[in-house]
């Protein structure tokens, strides 16, 4: 789907770095100390990468055209990455309190799975044809446990359930989390579609719209997180510089459409 | 709390969730621009409204231990929301955009009798929500939200049971337990109603549309897939807090 002029980017190499990248950065604070400040940072920019994993497969699967536009899929992959992650949090505990470390890949796991058997009903009983539904609410799926559970940790200090559900759920933040997540993962696309999307230009938005998400789950973390003046900073930093790199990629292909002309007519989706 | 009764009441509230979203009236984009019939916005939208205020409502009955009450509560919140909706996206397509509410799926309103072709603008599928497809969202409201209140009735017994989630000392509910639960059945109510969504291809009109009489398979699919939520749901109830 690549436009002319713009790099491929590799499906492969974004979900290598959304899932391996998230998890070692998700599991780095857990296996090293490296005390309250460090911890929550490397968290949120686990989040961080799995938002943009899940932007480039929002971007593949609803380049098919879902007929219920791109948010639908954005808002049920978060449903079930919000049910997934918690559900893996507290599930891992069943084996007693030494698997809790268990906990967040059982969480990527179990919402992979509800991903697997929604996108199944689709294709089998609802007879939908997109090829990819499959593959891409899988990864859609597994990227919005990543990033709620990233995002949840870096307010609550520690991956642990008690954590969590002291200061993420009972405190409401985790409906935040539901509704800023997804659109972190499904505005890139929504915003970026049409026959001449270029999808590293997309990808830097995503970049954008995470790192944006970072900033706000810095903020809310104030009086819980000794971090979240680091979160909220380098979250905001790297805001700048990804919208930044959004507007004059905007401008760049813009300049070629006002020298060339309008493209012609075709494919719209 | 039996953990059959929660993967059940998961499933039932899933059914009654994606059943009810065949019944209100989603028009998507065309609707935003008046040229089809139906709240012009998405159903993953409506169910964020209805949703949530539906389980803000039976949140609110959580002190009773009837199920029926919490289900009508929340039944009345997803109702009343979609109801206001319906009726102010109305006024706008009355008074804003100035057209005619009427339907081109059916010739005559089945609820008043009112011609409709007349008033259907050439090359649109109708606009604003005519009194068929208002009765048919409140239907579809109290559907949606009696799942939910279900929904989140059978979890929040399931969780206030455990010593992890207890009553804070001086309260009467679990805050833990009841936010758990409000949000396992926002997730359920979304999955379910994008599902539905997927069924009806984006846009649907009410009972009264042709595209109902897929209703059957859309309750299958949000069987199996509520079903598979409600054992991962269990995982809750099974593994605590600590």
């Amino acid at each position: 789907m690549s436009a002319a002029g713009g790099p491929a980017v590799n499906p492969m190499q974004i979900l290598a770095l959304g899932l391996i990248g998230g998890l070692i950065l998700l599991y780095l604070p857990v296996l090293v100390p490296l005390g309250p400040m460090l911890g929550p940072l490397l968290f949120a920019l686990g989040a961080v990468v799995a938002i943009i994993w899940g932007a480039d497969a929002i971007a593949r699967v609803a380049s098919y055209g879902l007929g219920t536009g791109v948010p639908s899929i954005g808002y049920m992959s978060l449903a079930i990455g919000v049910i997934g992650g918690i559900a893996g949090l507290a599930g891992a505990l069943m084996f007693g309190s030494m698997s809790a470390w268990l906990g967040p890949i059982m969480g990527v796991v179990l919402a992979m799975i509800v991903g697997a058997v929604v996108a199944l009903m689709g294709t089998q009983v609802l007879k939908m044809k997109i090829p990819i539904l499959v593959r891409c609410t899988i990864e859609l799926s597994g990227a919005a446990a990543l990033s709620v559970l990233g995002f949840s940790a870096a307010i609550a200090g520690s991956l642990s359930m008690a954590a969590i559900l002291s200061s993420v759920v009972a405190t409401g933040f985790i409906a935040l989390l539901f509704i800023l997540n997804t659109m972190a993962i499904q505005h890139p696309f929504n915003a970026c579609l049409g026959p001449q999307e270029n999808r590293v230009r997309t990808l830097k938005l995503a970049g954008a719209t995470a790192f944006m998400a970072m900033a706000i789950v810095g903020l809310l973390s104030l009086g819980i997180s000794k971090a979240w003046w680091l979160v909220a900073i380098v979250g905001a930093v790297a805001w700048f510089y990804f919208i930044r790199a959004f507007i004059q990629a905007s401008a760049k292909e813009a300049a070629s459409v006002k020298w060339s002309g309008w493209w012609p007519e075709e494919d719209e989706t | 709390m039996d953990p059959l009764f929660l993967i059940l009441a998961v499933t039932a509230g899933g059914i009654a969730i994606g059943g009810g979203v065949h019944f209100i009236p989603v028009g998507g984009a065309p609707a935003a621009i008046a040229t089809a019939t139906g709240v012009g916005t998405g159903t993953a939208m409506l169910a964020a409204g209805g949703g949530m205020t539906g389980l803000i409502t039976a949140a609110a009955a959580t002190s009773s231990p009837n199920l029926l009450l919490i289900m009508l509560a929340g039944a009345a919140g997803s109702a009343l929301m979609l109801g206001i909706t319906m009726l102010v996206g109305n006024w706008v397509y009355v008074w804003g955009v100035a057209c005619v509410p009427s339907s081109a799926k059916v010739d005559v309103d089945p609820i008043t009798k009112y011609e409709q072709s007349k008033y259907v603008t050439p090359g649109t599928e109708g606009h604003g929500i005519p009194t068929v497809c208002f009765v048919s969202g409140i239907i579809g409201g109290l559907l949606g939200g009696a799942g939910g209140g279900l929904i989140y009735y059978a979890l929040y017994n399931s969780l206030a049971t455990l010593p992890v989630y207890a009553a804070l000392p001086g309260a009467s509910i679990s805050i833990f337990a009841a936010t758990v639960a409000g949000i396992f059945a926002l997730g359920v109510f979304f999955v379910n109603a994008v599902i539905a969504s997927y069924n009806i291809g984006g846009t649907i009109e009410g009972f009264h549309d042709p595209k109902f009489k897929r209703l059957p398979r859309g309750i299958l699919a949000c069987l199996i897939a509520s079903l598979v939520t409600g054992i991962v749901g269990y995982l809750l109830v099974l593994g605590g807090a600590f």
